[in-house]
Formats: structure tokens, sequence, C-alpha cells
């Protein structure tokens, strides 16, 4: 078949594109020796994601105190369920920032289920207006790759992403929130995900 | 595809209702492309952390490692079995086989699709895989190498077609690469190259009524028109 028998292309048009491997493999094997019960590493791997899985809460829930509350539990859950993270499924840090979205996700929709729907409904949508989210977050995300890979998105993709994700919104609010359907909804996080895997370069690990 | 597969971007967004992350996740169970994808959109998701990280208050370390020290770890999970379908018992062995080499590695597949149109393919894929994995005539085989390549394979006769599935230890060096091969008799037809450094990959193949092999050989990155022998890894179905 070809054997690049049309010239060699340029060398570094052939180095893969560098993933920060280094910190994650620090992370997966620090997760790893938590699960083992070692508490030196958990306290190793506090310091990789606390910033994060704290203001990750702070950020969907609006709330530093909840948020402080939030980050705590995820943390301490880390700790308890630490032996069942299995790196050949995941990086850690996804693992960790996946419990931590939804802990968060599911403080807010419980206090939503709290108050008066229609009344709360209403605040709710005044009190963290899309431009407000997606600012705070540029600033966080300023010269990072995954910036540059939101830019490429189109913005019916980047909004219902960054409503869904930093929003702690369901897909029905963003759905309302951007006067668009269901079905386009769902498919615009699906297809604007897989473009932000894409550019990304994010691979299950092997 | 159906309804529920294009639900993958909202769940891991966390943007269901309870009752469709549950429909969700009964379906994830039994669709082997669907756990492939929602792993790396799940990494994906994930990376969106980097944009809210925020300095915590001082005082959430000391309480989370004062609570660790007096909280009790839990034990790991086994993992979960494959819901049966129709009590096949060969469907849940194959599923399990597939799965596993899936959630466990496989990119492969995911990213020869990339190339075309995402949603279709991967519809129509998941049905096949589905339909090879559950076929009344479906015939298992697997084998593993000296050299630690380990193929499995679901064939179906009646459906011409069938889920070939590789891991190997490791990668298959500098410049080098692996390289799936469906044969019959003296033909050797390319059934995929896996991109350098992969070391495992799950296809569906057609044409395979014919095959009484399958092998795995390692090729320069671009793949070769004919296998380099030896094999590193082979299983044969005649």
């Amino acid at each position: 078949m070809r054997e690049q028998s049309h010239g060699d292309p340029p060398r570094d048009h052939l180095a893969a594109v560098p993933a920060p491997v280094d910190d994650r493999s620090v992370a997966d094997r620090l997760l790893v020796a938590v699960g083992r019960g070692d508490e030196a590493a958990f306290r190793q791997f506090y310091e990789l994601v606390a910033a994060r899985v704290y203001g990750l809460a702070r950020q969907v829930l609006r709330d530093p105190a909840q948020a402080e509350e939030v980050a705590q539990e995820v943390l301490v859950e880390v700790w308890r369920t630490a032996a069942r993270f299995e790196p050949a499924r995941g990086s850690a840090t996804a693992w960790v920032f996946t419990i931590a979205h939804r802990r968060s996700v599911d403080r807010v929709r419980s206090e939503q289920a709290a108050a008066d729907r229609v009344q709360k409904a209403g605040a709710w949508a005044a009190q963290t207006p899309y431009d407000e989210v997606s600012g705070e977050v540029e600033e966080r995300l300023e010269r990072q790759q995954v910036r540059r890979c939101l830019d490429d998105l189109t913005s019916l993709q980047r909004e219902s992403i960054t409503l869904a994700y930093y929003g702690g919104r369901s897909y029905r609010e963003v759905a309302q929130l951007l006067d668009v359907s269901l079905p386009t909804i769902k498919t615009r996080m699906r297809d604007g995900l897989i473009r932000l895997r894409d550019c990304l370069g994010v691979e299950v690990p092997a | 595809m159906s309804d529920v597969h294009a639900l993958s971007g909202a769940y891991v967004l966390d943007a269901l209702t309870d009752i469709e992350r549950a429909a969700f996740k009964r379906h994830l169970a039994s669709c082997a492309t669907c756990a492939i994808e929602v792993a790396e959109l799940r990494e994906t998701a994930a990376r969106l952390a980097d944009g809210a990280w925020s300095v915590p208050p001082p005082a959430l370390r000391d309480k989370v490692f004062a609570e660790v020290s007096r909280t009790r770890q839990d034990a790991p999970v086994a993992a979960k079995p494959i819901r049966p379908q129709r009590n096949r018992r060969l469907f849940t062995v194959a599923a399990a086989v597939v799965l596993a080499a899936a959630a466990a590695t496989g990119t492969f597949a995911v990213q020869e699709r990339r190339l075309d149109d995402q949603r279709t393919v991967a519809q129509a894929e998941a049905a096949r895989v589905t339909a090879v994995l559950s076929a009344p005539d479906a015939a298992l085989r697997s084998a593993t190498s000296a050299s630690g390549v380990r193929l499995t394979v679901v064939t179906s006769q009646s459906r011409n077609e069938a889920v070939l599935t590789m891991s190997a230890d490791r990668p298959a060096g500098a410049d080098r690469t692996y390289q799936l091969w469906m044969l019959d008799g003296s033909t050797a037809v390319n059934a995929g190259v896996l991109p350098v450094g992969t070391t495992s990959a799950t296809r569906l193949l057609s044409g395979a009524a014919a095959a009484d092999a399958f092998a795995v050989t390692i090729e320069p990155p671009s793949g070769s028109a004919t296998p380099t022998l030896p094999t590193v890894g082979e299983v044969s179905v005649a």
C-alpha cells in the first residue's frame, strides 16, 4: 500500500500533540495509591485537584459557603471510594471532576425543587445570565487549550455546553433559555462535545 | 440512532432528569460503542473543570484531612455484569468481552468513525455490533499469542460480519503500528491500521463469512498492503 512514497512530510508534522501526560500520570498514580489507603498520597492529590473541585462547585452553585460544603463532601468521597478508580477506564482527574460536577448539580437541583418552581425558575434565570457565566470562565481559561477549542464551536454548541456544565442547567432549561427545540439542544450538546473531544485530542487511555 | 443514544452529550453534562439518566444508563449497559463514546465525552467534559478553578478557603483542607483520617474506605466493587439480553448466554459473554476491551482501551473504531458522518455511522455501527453479538449463529473465538497480543472475534455466518477486538501489552514500537487482517486461505484483507501508539482496537468487519482466521502484524505507521510476517497474534475461526 502507501509507505510514504510521496516524500517524507516535515518531521514536526508527525509529532504527537503534547498532552499533559505527566500531570495525568501523576494524578492517576496518586489516586491508585489513595485507593490502597495511602493518606500521604491523598494529601498530594488534594493539592492537585482541590482548586478545581471547589471552583467547579462554586461556579455551579454560585454560593461560596455551599460550594465549600459540596467540595468537602466530594473530596471525602474521593478518599472513601478511590479503590473503585480504574485507570484503564479514564483519568483520575476526569473521575474526580465527574463526581464534583454531579454533586454540585444534585445540590442545585434539590435547591430548585425545594423552592416554588415557577417563582424560583424566574429568579434563577435572572441570577446567572449566560454572559456572566461565560465571562468568568473565559477569564480563567485564558491561554488554555480548552478555551481555544471552545472558541472553535458554533455559538449554539458553546452556549448549550457552557450553560449545562458551568451553569448546572438541565437540557430542558437550556432549550428554554436559548429558545431552541429539545432535540436540537440534545444534538448540539453531543456534537459540540464530540468536536471538543477531537480538538483536545481526548482519548480513553490505552 | 435511537433517541436515547442521542442523549450521551446531555448525560455527561449532568443535564438529564433522573428518569432519563436511568434510561440512558440501561442503554449503556447493552451498547458497546456508546460506552466508548461516553467514556471519551466524559473525559472531555471533565477538561472544562480547568475553566472553573478558584482558590478554596484554607479551612477546607483541614476539614477534609480531619474527616478523611476518621473515614473508612469502601472496598472496591466488582464490575457490574452486563445485562443478559434475551437470556442468550453467548451474547452476554461476547458483549462482556467486547465491552471490556472497548471500555478498557478501544479508541480505534471511534477514531475511524470521526472521518465520517459521526452520528449516522455510530448509530448504524452500534446496531450492527449488537446484531452480530446476538445473532443466533454467533461464534466466539479468542487467542492470546506469546507476544501478549489478545484477539477476540465474534463471527456470524448469516450476517457475513464479525466483531474483532484486539489488545496488546505494549505499543508496536518506534515508528511501527499494529495492523489487523482478515485471512481467507492465502488472501489477507486489510482490517484496519491502528494509530501509532495504540494498543487496542474494536472493529466491525463485513464480508467475514469466508474468513478462516484473523491476525495482527507490526507494520509501518501508514500500514502495508500485505502482512509483514510473522504475525504477532492470530485467531482461527475455521
